[in-house]
């Protein structure tokens, strides 16, 4: 039973972060439409980011302050303006595709303009481990837990408890209502893409100690945050917290009681299964487009 | 002949065409301050059109709004808003997924504050009471709490209605309030609009297919048929006029 509870602990670490990535997916889906398929590289870019601050010298902390302030300008501002608005009138496909270039030319890029091998990363958090109830719990994971809900839940109170967050809530459920209510809708729009950008970040400085700095690393943590959103319910911001802890737990769960070689088909298994019984998402409302 | 005040909204040889099809094909009219003016005609008849262009959802291909004597041709709807001019739809336009008091505080929250200030205002935006107010007056109070997604079509209706007067517009534009809308809801409508337009002031221009409806809420009536406008003046007239008759049930 402990050992069960310590990899519910550890999976639970683990699937809040690939929730903090579901999280910017399903709203930049919601709020703007966007289906963002380089999220992935959106989580690698800010490791490599840090590293290179790292690298001149300066401490983790500042290193992710820099990296924060540099991602809401290129992957929030410069994204939206240079990508998202140009494409978004011609529906969804052709932004899918120009996200899919991103995320070939952003993994090109650091293969060739850094580095091909994976990079060691530090932890934010120190070493060892505590005991809670015969549970032993890392202090990696117990930080990963409290940053990830800290992040999750500020994010709910500003969308739910200040004005510009309701004013974004109407743009997501109703554009067009919003517009004629006098919400400016680019500038919402522009507050999702800089939140992703910064959602991105956060799990790049969780993740990456785990999986190292690596040119492809936003392939695994890119497809688990699509995975987790559309199992949780792609048009619920809950849906996406759910989705992604479920599949962190089951990925450990599966890792122990099965096989370690199964772990990395865990979340495609839990996928499959919503799409043919609950296409909708355990959490999601199924969707009336407007005609 | 109705005396109108100060002239407010004037559509000046509105033209939109798509392709060979001239949706609204020089529509004329003029709207005084405080007036309410209704828009009848058959299906197709590009009132909605008309309204699309007014409000710069669609650009017109030619003609002129002005608001107030300002040009408002082709201003964005967010533009227009902060100009006092909203609409309602012919569908349902509410937040499905926040509450009823909500969708009327965000109804009206952007013309309040600040940028800094709508980051770190007071969630309601101060809105609370002035919510409250059309809450009671559209007798939503038992649901305020509840999200309005889950509210019947007719309260869904209300909310929507109120949701336009929430920001106390000079001019409202509204898609056949009355459809899908059971008659005695029709007669709270009516009510309704007749009351905000006395206590609240503000110009409105209604779309309605039902007759009974319009004859008793507007002084003043605009029959479209095919892009044009056909008849204009008190709705008894434009009921009997011939032209209009024709239109309607054909010769």
């Amino acid at each position: 039973m402990a050992e069960f509870l310590q990899l519910v602990v550890s999976g639970i670490a683990t699937g809040a972060i690939y929730a903090v990535a579901a999280l910017g997916f399903t709203l930049m889906w919601q709020a703007a439409g966007v289906i963002n398929f380089a999220q992935g590289e959106f989580v690698m870019l800010p490791a490599f980011g840090m590293l290179m601050c790292i690298g001149v010298g300066m401490p983790l902390w500042l290193a992710f302050l820099v990296t924060c302030v540099a991602a809401a300008l290129v992957l929030g501002y410069a994204f939206k303006r240079g990508i998202a608005d140009p494409l978004i009138h011609h529906g969804v496909i052709p932004l899918v595709i120009a996200t899919l270039g991103v995320s070939i030319a952003a993994k090109s890029f650091v293969r060739s303009g850094y580095s091909a091998m994976a990079q060691q990363f530090p932890s934010p958090f120190p070493e060892g481990v505590f005991h809670v109830a015969g549970v032993t719990v890392s202090f990696a994971d117990a930080g990963t837990l409290v940053i990830a809900g800290a992040i999750v839940l500020s994010l709910q109170a500003f969308l739910n408890r200040t004005v510009t967050g309701r004013a974004m809530q109407a743009v997501a459920q109703n554009t067009e209502s919003a517009r004629v209510l006098g919400i400016d809708v680019s500038r919402m729009v522009l507050y999702v893409f800089v939140i992703n950008a910064l959602l991105a970040c956060v799990a790049a400085l969780l993740i990456t100690p785990i999986y190292l700095a690596k040119f492809d690393m936003g392939e695994t943590i890119g497809t688990k945050a699509f995975f987790a959103a559309i199992i949780g319910g792609f048009n619920q911001t809950r849906g996406a917290l759910l989705g992604g802890v479920l599949i962190g737990v089951m990925e450990n769960v599966v890792g122990y009681y099965l096989s370690p070689a199964y772990k990395e088909g865990v979340a495609l298994v839990l996928f499959l299964l919503v799409i043919l019984f609950r296409p909708e998402g355990i959490l999601g409302r199924r969707e009336e487009r407007k005609v | 002949m109705i005396a109108r005040a100060g002239e407010l909204l004037h559509v000046d040889a509105l033209h939109k065409s798509y392709g060979a099809i001239r949706a609204v094909d020089g529509v004329s009219f003029r709207v005084g301050a405080g007036e309410i003016v209704g828009v009848i005609g058959p299906n197709g008849s590009g009132k909605t059109t008309l309204f699309n262009c007014i409000l710069g959802q669609i650009g017109p291909t030619s003609g002129r709004v002005t608001l107030a004597g300002d040009d408002i041709t082709s201003m964005s709807p967010l533009e227009l808003a902060r100009r006092g001019v909203g609409r309602t739809f012919q569908t349902l336009q509410v937040f499905g997924q926040l509450s009823v008091r909500d969708n009327l505080i965000v109804a009206a929250q952007e013309f309040e504050s600040t940028l800094p200030r709508r980051l770190f205002a007071r969630p309601d935006a101060g809105l609370t009471a002035r919510a409250d107010e059309m809450i009671e007056r559209f007798r939503l109070k038992p649901v305020a709490q509840l999200h309005a997604g889950r509210l019947s079509y007719g309260q869904q209706k209300l909310i929507d209605i109120a949701m336009a007067f929430m920001p106390r517009p000079r001019l409202v534009l509204l898609d056949e309030p009355c459809a899908g809308v059971n008659p005695s809801l029709v007669e709270t409508l009516r009510e309704l609009l007749a009351e905000l337009n006395r206590v609240q002031g503000g110009s409105f221009v209604v779309i309605e297919h039902n007759m009974d409806f319009i004859m008793r809420l507007c002084p003043h009536v605009i029959c479209m048929v095919e892009g044009k406008v056909l008849a204009e003046g008190p709705p008894q007239a434009v009921q009997s006029n011939r032209a209009v008759l024709e239109a309607y049930l054909g010769n």
